[in-house]
């Protein structure tokens, strides 16, 4: 009996002491724990309260300026079929702040209604749903722009061991989104966006059609698999009841046969591309001018009858002139292309994502080219103006 | 605050046994905490997290310091041990040694030397003497004590107990605070572990009757419960149990081994090291039989800190070094565990400065999710206090002293200041300044003794003002909401250390008008309540 009881209290030990270790594991667990995401909602709530009190204070400023684009802001109806020419900037300074989208706004003068980020897949707590930012986006008056890359390798298998290993999840990795095995990303970031109940736009898997830059390139994957995976990436958003998001379908013009990636006309609310005249800064590249790079490209673009977004919009100022560049993009990009809808200044100080030494996109101190492109700022239109007046 | 006496407070109290379960329920608890306590080093290590690496690393120091207590503590309290009770023998010879200097009660002596009268194993009560006041001479002999005068002697008590070591015979000395009442059955729960002729010392508890007169006296006794509870049982399971210079009975043999008394700020301390070092024992026992004071006022306080934290350290610089050849790595590590504690002087003041420097310069040590830092951290935490609430099974007096002791972490917030003193002194061995007793304005000593919190407290709001303005009026709409979750995080924690800062700032305020009157009137011996075995 005395040696049974022994047993038995040793083995009760053992079982309560693994027992408390599993349950505060399992209670503080990375970013998702309740912990967190308690704090998360906290933190939110506290942002959010700061930021009423301060627009109380300081009165509406900047949202009040662009009161226009408030149907933009809360209705997705309206920003899938916009009836004005938006400006945007991806600026390098977020997420840690948005001065860098306010200077560049004062400097051109241009509103900014569209404020990009960058947004890649993975465990991270930085690769999680930017709720954050998106806030403070919106706070400013702006609709947020999610570039959303899926970097296949950065979820652990530690986590999730029925993923393939890390080496072998590029290839395929668009069939593996359609397949539903990365279903459990999907859903939680569906799940937030639905939460956060105002236009967000998302521009997923841009550049499919790339074979040099991204995993999720033709190297790695065939057409009728980008398809599937943005059909599969939709529909769990739909599901979600994430319908505030506007879908930004996203190819690079330059290689040819980009028009196999089109995942139809109810899956796609906007049309995008880039359109980044590298100058002679690489061996491989030469000064386009911005028909050269977007304007060729147009007609069959327009043939999607979506609004068209140009994404990363820029030149260096290396061989040539850049403000004659910029002046001759936008001064008569109206008439010329009437479909674009939003051209978004890429405002990136350091980028060496393509290039060995970094390039410097920002125009914010480049006063010849802000003289060029300064205009009057856009007229806000009659919410019943039709479109292209 | 009840100003009057507790009730039950004068009856003999014991830490209950510790059964085989429950200590492996504190195995599995500790087990838990170390694995968890792992799991936040791995994270915490991580190098994205360093923002800043000379605060990183000072941070970091802070962080672990603290960590580091925390798990000697359990390695500590792993190895509680009570032990059994043992019956002491008739023929042995006791001596109880008090001493009076200039300046204490008369009346307070009627008491002590009345209850060492009632204790009832044959013994010789002493009266170690130097106030050249006849009236003291009166008192011992009228409670048939011996009074032995012994002025002009160094090593204030130390002295004293060696001088009266050589006019004396008896083979077991009980050294007794002029401030305890020992109960009548005293020596009987002592006597007996000295059977075992290798023990050096029996130690018992020491608990107080006068910690509601003020927050000073509860915070200082709430600091003690878990040492004179769990702490020193577990020291004495280690091999390591301490003499604490009152309350404890030696063996003469075993004092006159290492040449009497230490003597010193720390005296108890280097005698403990110097007997285990002789290869004597010792023995703790968990028991309430006797009581007395603890500071009533935060300036008595902060002077026996500032003691205390000096005598501490020159143990550790002068004394340890020595013996630690000598001395078991469970006694180095117990006693190195002592040492450490006052680090918390350098330690405070700088998670105290942490919010204050973010606030005001932006530059933070850590980059840190908060939500990671607390899903991280708090396991930690809830294990750690879960552990220190289910050792308190083991306070000698759980009815009275179970708690979550917040007044005593206040008013250990409150000594960062004097700890930091205490620090700095021993390091460029330095004596302790004369503090002289204070006569001046009521005015001036609070602001004397509050200053440190108060300007903590003033730093807090000017900051809270300054960070509201600057946020809701100034800071740019662009940074506003994207850095809001780290301002507020930072300002919560600089709100916590403010909270906590008012205990010292209470406690200085009710300095200014400390209790009056004499507790030991409170003291009705016929009330103390113990069985004599074995009488």
């Amino acid at each position: 009996m005395r040696r049974r009881k022994r047993i038995a209290l040793t083995l009760a030990s053992m079982i309560a002491s693994v027992g408390i270790v599993l349950a505060l594991i399992f209670a503080g667990t990375a970013s998702e724990g309740p912990f967190a995401r308690v704090l998360h909602t906290l933190g939110g709530i506290v942002g959010r309260t700061e930021n009423r009190a301060a627009l109380r204070l300081r009165g509406p400023g900047r949202i009040q300026e662009l009161g226009w684009l408030e149907r933009y802001r809360e209705d997705p109806a309206v920003t899938m079929a916009p009836d004005t020419l938006l400006f945007g900037v991806f600026d390098d300074g977020i997420p840690a702040t948005l001065n860098g989208v306010l200077a560049l706004e004062r400097a051109t003068r241009f509103p900014m209604a569209i404020v990009q980020m960058y947004g890649a897949w993975g465990d991270k707590p930085v690769q999680q749903f930017p709720r954050t930012t998106l806030d403070a986006i919106h706070a400013i008056g702006s609709i947020p722009l999610v570039t959303w890359e899926p970097w296949l390798t950065d979820f652990e298998n530690s986590k999730h061991p029925s993923l393939p290993l890390r080496a072998d999840r590029d290839r395929g990795g668009l069939q593996a989104i359609a397949s539903g095995q990365y279903d459990f990303y999907i859903d939680r970031w569906a799940a937030e966006a639905a939460a956060f109940d105002h236009v967000v736009m998302i521009r997923f898997a841009h550049e499919m059609n790339d074979p040099y830059r991204s995993p999720w390139g033709p190297q790695n994957n065939e057409p009728q698999h980008f398809i599937a995976a943005w059909r599969r990436v939709v529909d769990r958003f739909n599901a979600a009841g994430a319908t505030n998001v506007v879908w930004v379908w996203s190819p690079h013009v330059a290689y040819a046969g980009w028009e196999q990636y089109w995942p139809g006309d109810e899956y796609v609310d906007w049309v995008a591309t880039g359109a980044l005249n590298y100058g002679t800064v690489a061996h491989w590249s030469k000064w386009w001018t911005f028909a050269e790079i977007f304007g060729r490209h147009y007609p069959s673009l327009a043939g999607l009858n979506k609004p068209i977004m140009i994404a990363e919009f820029g030149s260096v100022g290396v061989g040539g002139n850049r403000a004659e560049w910029y002046s001759q993009a936008l001064g008569n990009l109206e008439l010329q292309y009437p479909q674009v809808r939003a051209v978004l200044f890429f405002n990136m100080r350091r980028d060496n994502t393509v290039t060995y030494q970094a390039i410097d996109w920002s125009i914010a101190a480049d006063s010849a080219t802000l003289g060029a492109i300064r205009r009057p700022l856009p007229a806000p239109r009659a919410p019943n103006q039709p479109a292209g007046n | 605050m009840v100003r009057t006496l507790t009730p039950g407070l004068l009856t003999w109290r014991r830490a209950p046994t510790i059964t085989t379960a429950r200590r492996m329920v504190l195995h599995a608890m500790i087990g838990a905490g170390l694995l968890l306590l792992v799991r936040f080093a791995d994270w915490w290590f991580r190098a994205d997290h360093v923002a800043n690496v000379p605060l990183f690393v000072v941070l970091s120091l802070a962080v672990w310091y603290g960590a580091g207590r925390i798990v000697i503590g359990w390695i500590n309290v792993a190895r509680m041990r009570i032990p059994d009770h043992m019956d002491a023998p008739s023929d042995l010879t006791v001596a109880v040694f008090t001493t009076s200097s200039p300046g204490e009660p008369l009346s307070m002596f009627e008491k002590t030397l009345a209850a060492c009268s009632h204790i009832s194993y044959p013994h010789t009560t002493y009266l170690l003497d130097d106030t050249r006041n006849p009236a003291f001479r009166e008192t011992a002999e009228r409670h048939g004590a011996v009074w032995l005068e012994l002025t002009d002697l160094p090593g204030a008590k130390a002295g004293k107990i060696n001088a009266a070591l050589a006019r004396t015979s008896e083979n077991f000395i009980l050294v007794l605070d002029p401030d305890h009442v020992p109960f009548p059955n005293f020596l009987h729960r002592v006597l007996g572990h000295f059977t075992d002729a290798s023990v050096g010392f029996v130690q018992v508890a020491q608990a107080y009757y006068n910690q509601h007169r003020s927050f000073t006296a509860a915070g200082a006794a709430d600091q003690t419960y878990a040492f004179y509870g769990p702490t020193q049982v577990g020291l004495y399971g280690h091999g390591a149990a301490v003499a604490i210079g009152a309350n404890c009975t030696f063996r003469r043999e075993a004092l006159a081994s290492i040449g009497g008394h230490g003597i010193g700020l720390a005296e108890d301390l280097v005698t403990s090291i110097r007997l285990h070092a002789a290869g004597w024992r010792s023995v703790y026992v968990p028991e309430v039989v006797s009581r007395g004071l603890v500071p009533e006022d935060l300036g008595s306080f902060f002077k026996q800190q500032l003691k205390w934290a000096r005598g501490v350290y020159e143990v550790m610089f002068a004394e340890l070094p020595h013996a630690a050849r000598s001395l078991s790595w469970r006694q180095v590590l117990s006693y190195g565990a002592i040492g450490t504690y006052y680090l918390s002087g350098i330690t405070a003041p700088m998670y105290l400065a942490i919010p204050y420097v973010y606030l005001w310069t932006g530059v933070q040590p850590a980059s840190m999710l908060f939500g990671e830092f607390i899903a991280m951290g708090a396991p930690v935490a809830i294990v750690a206090i879960a552990i220190y609430l289910y050792c308190q099974q083991w306070l000698c007096d759980g009815d009275r002293e179970r708690g979550l002791h917040l007044r005593g972490l206040m008013l250990k917030i409150a000594c960062w200041p004097v700890f930091l003193h205490g620090t700095l002194l021993a390091i460029i061995r330095a004596d302790i300044p004369y503090i002289p007793t204070a006569k001046e304005a009521v005015r001036g000593r609070f602001l004397r003794l509050a200053w440190p919190s108060l300007l903590l407290l003033l730093a807090y709001f000017v900051t809270l003002g300054y960070t509201l303005y600057d946020r809701l009026l100034r800071e740019s709409a662009g940074n506003l909401m994207l850095s809001s979750q780290a301002v507020w995080g930072m300002m919560a924690f600089a709100t916590v250390s403010a909270a906590l800062s008012g205990g010292g700032i209470y406690a200085a305020w009710q300095a200014r008008n400390p209790p009056t009157g004499a507790t030991w009137d409170d003291i009705q011996l016929e009330a103390i309540q113990c069985d004599v075995v074995n009488a």
